[in-house]
């Protein structure tokens, strides 16, 4: 049960909550970190049950149970499959989600706006439209892109599709599925050598094994456009990224209207990152003999060498 | 040995100021963190401390009386030597409590600078006796991190003889091969684990295969992951630890949030203190062990801390593997590496140039002396069924090298624990009589005893992860005649090492080379038979078959030791003219047949000779490649000569 705290809103006073935070893998780190460092910057002192189910998604609702059965004030789950085994446990104790991609689809919530009993966060969504600018800024001759996509992941597949139908126009999309991660060591086989660059939709399976397609493509010299920040700095010559941290820095602004002010979930709609980060590589760049422009290394967060 | 609080640290892994605050809160003795740079957690470049956090670090872990280490333990390139010598001046300044060492060349730049902060060997340093110990104390080297293919015994007997400090990683994720002698991933994807850029081959899914007939030998396996060695736990098993004699109780897990590391710390904490508190009436808590256990990553393992590890010690369904980092590739073939596109940096050609072969076999002497080489390398690890070298047959090949005007070397084991270096004494005193051209080491201890025991010149072999120039200064400081250039280096690498070198140097140019060398008997882990009882098992040829479709050949050596070879051997025949300023060219051929390790030495001979008498009209032709391509067992591949910068 949600319990009610009596509030002085005067800065003398700490409000001490007990939040449960249910995450996937180390590789969501950023967002919890980002969401602990929120709630700091809001003076908000909280308790925390952190459960992290290192990977294995089969094992996310005994661990969801377990922060229930903790009393805890709010969920914050990170990744779909959290939220999802957050949400089948409790339909009270107010459940935040960040990065799922696309959460209507997925159906956690009913709509951005009004999303729901218990349940609302922030998307990791970054538009596809704006990944194909940056693509057309980074490689302006680029006509055709390969799309490397897991077939099992509903994230990719929704960010492969609206990706597919912002390119409808602009350029030619070669489709590359996989079915596994072992898939992608015979990655050299399904590469065209044709594609101008390879683009990454978002994903745990290709993000975590990043480096075997960037083996591949960089072999076959073809630029990789990642979706996923680390792996700029492991050989992806781009990305336009919702940054974790600031993702999970929204969330706890969702939490302190929730457990402090008090308002409604369902007034809160789901969030979605307002400035998306250009990162960029250019050592990558340099061994490919891409010259990155003078305005794009201005507009990117970050460069890696 | 009487206990007080101060008998044991209790050390903690921290990647981020939340981590530190956590750890130290939890009761941690001491830290260890690394900055931006040299460090081997290089994949995130959000975690670790920059400059002016380390320093902040320091004065918080100091006030809460907490010792603080910084870990500097990459192997450097020789681009990166001037960067660590102006860092180390700086963490001179910050005074952290000990820096963490891999690299030879930082011995040598702290001893340059006056560094006055105490220096530990990380693991990676793959410190396995009392001689290498003796020589890094020489070094300012106060403590050693053991690596896990120790066993308590092993590590109590030595630190009894030297009396240093022993640290040991007592909880958290483990490297199946031996530390700092991995190459895999730095060979294949230019992302080297000695850099901290590991992207885990040992985590990959294989097949057991029999190598000679390709037949799947471990169909009924419970799962793939063949070389996914558990976490190591020793929660269960601190009064051994203690009473071993280890000082430092490590957890590993820089990458870790704060609340796994702030739990695990203080479980241990709990612990270590109700046993110093009353070791005679300590029993293990239940309670925290189950939280332990419960809250686990990967299953648990004390690898060979108390025993040879088996089956159970591995992850073979992979089900609790936290995150993949890579999948298995096709290896590099020939085709365009990055060697094609840089022209070499002007190197003097050094007077004396040479071919220098390691065989099996005295066959294999007689075939290689016969077609042309110079210096032909015998002995350290014999790979079985083939037989170990007696001292009978080390004579016998000096006496047909002799007739060929061509010298004997003879080469030890990369690792050299307690057995081995009893051995090897021995063996040096008789090497006296037997005089040989030289000798070839491993590692510290060897170089060590082979200076004391012998007036034979030692060369310095690739296991010492010869980076750069100035750790082979420090090879030659202790009286190495030459040194072997590190297969994971790229070429602008080697070269910038070839041109500052203060000893000649050897370049691998040709043969099958070895990725991982491991301490545990995968083929037996795998198919659960026990040496003991069939030793006929170790003489098959076992290959581990990755989802790419390469084949990794296993061999055994005489002390049980497994050796993982690429899939591919290596093959720089076509660059040969561009690699100036070598000394030494090799072919590693002793996993060939007599017949192709003399063609071999025939086709390298000719190709060296045509360079030398007129290098600017040289070219390279592809054919003379053709009959090697026929008789090797394996594609060759150009290894790390695919990269511009190995990471």
């Amino acid at each position: 049960m949600w319990k009610i705290y009596k509030l002085n809103l005067s800065k003398e006073v700490y409000i001490l909550f007990h939040i449960g935070i249910l995450q996937l893998t180390q590789n969501l780190d950023d967002a919890v970190r980002g969401f602990k460092q929120g709630l700091q910057n809001l003076g908000i002192q909280a308790k925390f049950t952190y459960l992290n189910a290192d990977g294995k998604v089969e094992i996310l609702p005994e661990l969801a149970q377990k922060l229930v059965d903790s009393g805890v004030d709010l969920i914050f789950s990170c990744s779909t499959p959290a939220a999802k085994a957050a949400q089948r446990v409790t339909g009270e104790i107010p459940i935040l989600f960040t990065p799922v991609f696309d959460p209507v689809s997925v159906k956690l919530v009913d709509s951005m706006q009004s999303p729901g009993a218990n349940i609302t966060g922030m998307s990791g969504m970054v538009q596809a439209q704006d990944k194909i600018t940056l693509i057309q800024e980074l490689l302006p001759t680029a006509k055709k892109i390969g799309v490397l996509y897991h077939t099992a992941d509903d994230n990719t597949l929704i960010e492969t599709n609206n990706f597919c139908a912002a390119a409808a126009n602009l350029l030619t999309i070669q489709k590359i599925a996989i079915q596994t991660a072992a898939d992608i060591s015979l990655l050299e086989e399904k590469l065209a050598a044709d594609i101008d660059a390879l683009f990454l939709p978002i994903g745990r399976i290709v993000e975590e094994n990043f480096s075997s397609i960037a083996y591949y493509a960089d072999m076959m010299e073809i630029p990789i456009i990642a979706s996923h920040g680390p792996n700029v700095v492991m050989g992806a010559l781009g990305a336009l990224i919702a940054n974790h941290a600031a993702l999970g820095i929204e969330c706890a602004n969702q939490a302190k209207s929730i457990l402090v002010d008090k308002k409604l979930i369902h007034d809160i709609p789901v969030g979605i990152t307002k400035m998306p980060e250009i990162l960029l590589n250019s050592f990558v760049a340099d061994n490919l003999g891409i010259e990155l422009s003078a305005e794009l290394q201005k507009k990117a967060k970050e460069i890696y060498a | 040995m009487l206990l007080t609080r101060k008998s044991v640290e209790l050390l903690a892994p921290v990647g981020n100021w939340e981590v530190l605050e956590a750890a130290v809160k939890a009761g941690a003795d001491a830290v260890y963190l690394g900055g931006k740079h040299f460090n081997m957690r290089m994949h995130r470049t959000d975690t670790n401390f920059d400059n002016e956090m380390l320093k902040k670090a320091i004065a918080y872990a100091h006030q809460h009386d907490v010792h603080l280490y910084i870990t500097i333990n990459n192997l450097l390139s020789d681009q990166e030597i001037e960067p660590m010598r102006e860092y180390l001046q700086y963490l001179e300044t910050i005074k952290p409590d000990a820096l963490l060492v891999q690299d030879l060349a930082v011995l040598e730049l702290v001893r340059e600078l006056g560094i006055t902060i105490p220096l530990h060997t990380s693991v990676m340093m793959n410190t396995h006796n009392e001689h290498a110990i003796n020589k890094l104390k020489e070094y300012g080297i106060t403590r050693i991190v053991v690596g896990r293919e120790m066993t308590l015994s092993e590590l109590s007997l030595f630190k009894e003889r030297t009396g240093i400090e022993v640290e040991y990683f007592m909880h958290g994720d483990m490297c199946i091969s031996e530390s700092g002698q991995c190459i895999h991933s730095g060979v294949v994807f230019g992302q080297s684990g000695n850099r901290g850029r590991c992207l885990k081959p040992c985590r990959w899914a294989y097949k057991l295969i029999d190598e000679n007939t390709g037949e799947v030998l471990d169909a009924d396996s419970p799962g793939p992951y063949k070389l996914a060695l558990n976490d190591m736990c020793m929660y269960r098993n601190i009064p051994e630890l203690i009473q071993a004699g280890v000082y430092s109780f490590k957890i590993e897990g820089r990458m870790r949030t704060a609340a796994f590391v702030e739990g695990i710390v203080k479980t241990y904490r709990r612990a270590i203190d109700s046993y110093i508190a009353d070791p005679w009436g300590y029993t293990t808590d239940e309670a925290d062990w189950k939280d332990l256990y419960e809250n686990r990553s990967r299953d648990f393992t004390t690898t060979f801390a108390l025993g040879q590890p088996t089956a159970k010690d591995i992850g073979f369904s992979g089900r609790r593997e936290p995150r993949f980092f890579s999948q298995a590739v096709k290896e590099a073939g020939l085709s365009a590496p990055i060697v094609d596109k840089i022209n070499p940096i002007a190197i003097k050609q050094p007077e004396k140039q040479q071919l220098a072969i390691r065989v099996a076999d005295l066959a294999s002497v007689k075939a290689v002396c016969q077609n042309g080489a110079n210096v032909v390398y015998i002995g350290g690890e014999s790979f079985k069924p083939v037989k170990v070298w007696t001292l009978v047959e080390i004579k016998e090949a000096i006496k047909i090298a002799d007739s060929y005007q061509a010298k004997i070397v003879i080469d030890t084991p990369r690792t050299t624990m307690r057995r081995e270096c009893s051995e090897l004494e021995q063996f040096f005193i008789a090497l006296n009589q037997i005089k040989p051209a030289g000798i070839m080491v491993s590692n510290l201890g060897s170089l060590s005893l082979a200076k004391r025991l012998t007036n034979l010149p030692v060369q310095a072999d690739f296991s010492f992860n010869t980076f750069n120039h100035l750790s082979v200064k420090f090879l030659k400081d202790n009286g190495a005649v030459m040194a072997v250039a590190s297969l994971e280096a790229s070429y602008p690498q080697v070269c910038d090492m070839l041109a500052a070198s203060p000893l000649p140097v050897e370049v691998i140019v040709h043969g099958a080379t070895e990725s991982m060398i491991c301490d545990h008997n995968l083929p037996a882990m795998s198919l659960g038979f026990n040496p003991l009882e069939n030793p006929e098992f170790c003489d098959r040829h076992y290959a581990l078959l990755d989802t790419a479709k390469e084949v990794h050949p296993i061999r055994i050596d005489q002390y049980g030791r497994n050796h993982i070879l690429f899939a591919k051997d290596l093959c720089l025949l076509p660059y040969l003219a561009k690699l100036q300023g070598v000394t030494s060219y090799r072919i590693e051929a002793q996993h060939y047949t007599a017949e192709l390790a003399g063609l071999l030495t025939k086709t390298y001979r000719s190709e060296l000779d045509k360079i030398k008498a007129n290098e600017a009209a040289y070219q390279y032709d592809p054919e003379v490649l053709e009959a090697i391509k026929k008789i090797s067992p394996r594609e060759l591949g150009s290894g790390a000569y695919r990269y511009r910068i190995s990471r």
